[in-house]
């Protein structure tokens, strides 16, 4: 990978936030807000959000994830670090972005230190953070 | 929309130090394929786990849950918590069948006002997750602001 600050990584695209991987994801993490899984609670709320539910955050998280895993590798992440200015609501559509801020090396590895996003085409950044990555075809200490 | 009164703020600040009882927790190959087909992605090889259990993994193998850590800060209700931030560091990647210890802990809590002069507390908790042979795994840190008569 011949890369430099500044460089984009490649966007992930989650076409549909489903709210039925919402209750799922709720059962998992044994999560018992409603706002992820009945609409009604969401409705009731002065947040003008209407009948919809809103997507669990490490669930926005992990998309920005799955971007890195495609860009870097599975085994790629160091740290990630994660703000949540706002909501993903069901039936969204939304596209993890990045780009990298800096390149360095760290225990004979080469690191990439990224600023990454989870934007929606209407309401701009919903999740906004920092990430480092190993990057490919580096000797990867952790495996 | 909620009567509930407002904690003192010397009840909040004590939560600093809190300590978990910690625990063990194992992620099956079931847990994991749900959770990452919850992702959109496909399973990661070799039996890596899906980085996004290192916010359930840490809560429930501290031998705490979501609603203990809401009641902790005596939150208003479940709607009331707002995420500052999550902060997860990964040292070593996760894999399932694998038995993990954890330790976890209140690391502050603050009273706090927000742009609109409304209070709410700032809870910090953080987790640590170490393997059966006691390298450290991974480390999470979960901010989360428990408003204040604000819905």
């Amino acid at each position: 990978m011949n890369l430099k600050v500044g460089d984009s990584i490649p966007q992930w695209v989650m076409p549909s936030v489903s709210a039925e991987r919402m209750r799922t994801m709720a059962a998992i993490l044994r999560d018992p807000n409603p706002l992820h899984w009945d609409r009604n609670a969401v409705d009731v709320l002065p947040l003008g959000l209407g009948k919809r539910t809103i997507n669990q955050g490490p669930l926005g998280l992990s998309y920005m994830i799955n971007m890195l895993h495609a860009w870097a590798g599975p085994n790629c992440l160091r740290r990630i670090v994660m703000r949540f200015p706002q909501v993903v609501l069901d039936g969204e559509q939304v596209i993890a972005r990045g780009t990298i801020r800096a390149l360095r090396e760290e225990d004979s590895a080469r690191l990439a230190d990224c600023d990454i996003w989870l934007e929606h085409g209407d309401r701009g950044v919903l999740l906004e953070g920092t990430a480092s990555v190993t990057l490919p075809g580096q000797k990867n200490p952790q495996s | 929309m909620n009567s509930k009164p407002i904690p003192a703020e010397t009840d909040i600040m004590r939560l600093t130090g809190h300590r978990f009882p910690g625990g063990f927790y194992t992620v099956a190959h079931w847990e994991n394929y749900l959770l990452t087909e919850c992702t959109g992605a496909e399973l990661l090889p070799n039996g890596m786990v899906h980085p996004v259990v290192l916010f359930h993994l840490p809560i429930i193998g501290a031998n705490t849950s979501i609603a203990e850590m809401f009641a902790l800060g005596q939150a208003e209700s479940d709607l009331s918590i707002m995420i500052e931030s999550y902060d997860w560091e990964i040292l070593q990647p996760l894999r399932e069948e694998i038995r993990y210890r954890i330790s976890g802990g209140i690391t502050s809590a603050e009273r706090c006002k927000n742009a609109q002069d409304k209070l709410y507390d700032r809870i910090q908790f953080c987790f640590e997750v170490h393997t059966p042979g006691e390298m450290l795994a991974a480390r999470t840190t979960i901010t989360w602001h428990y408003t204040r008569h604000t819905l």
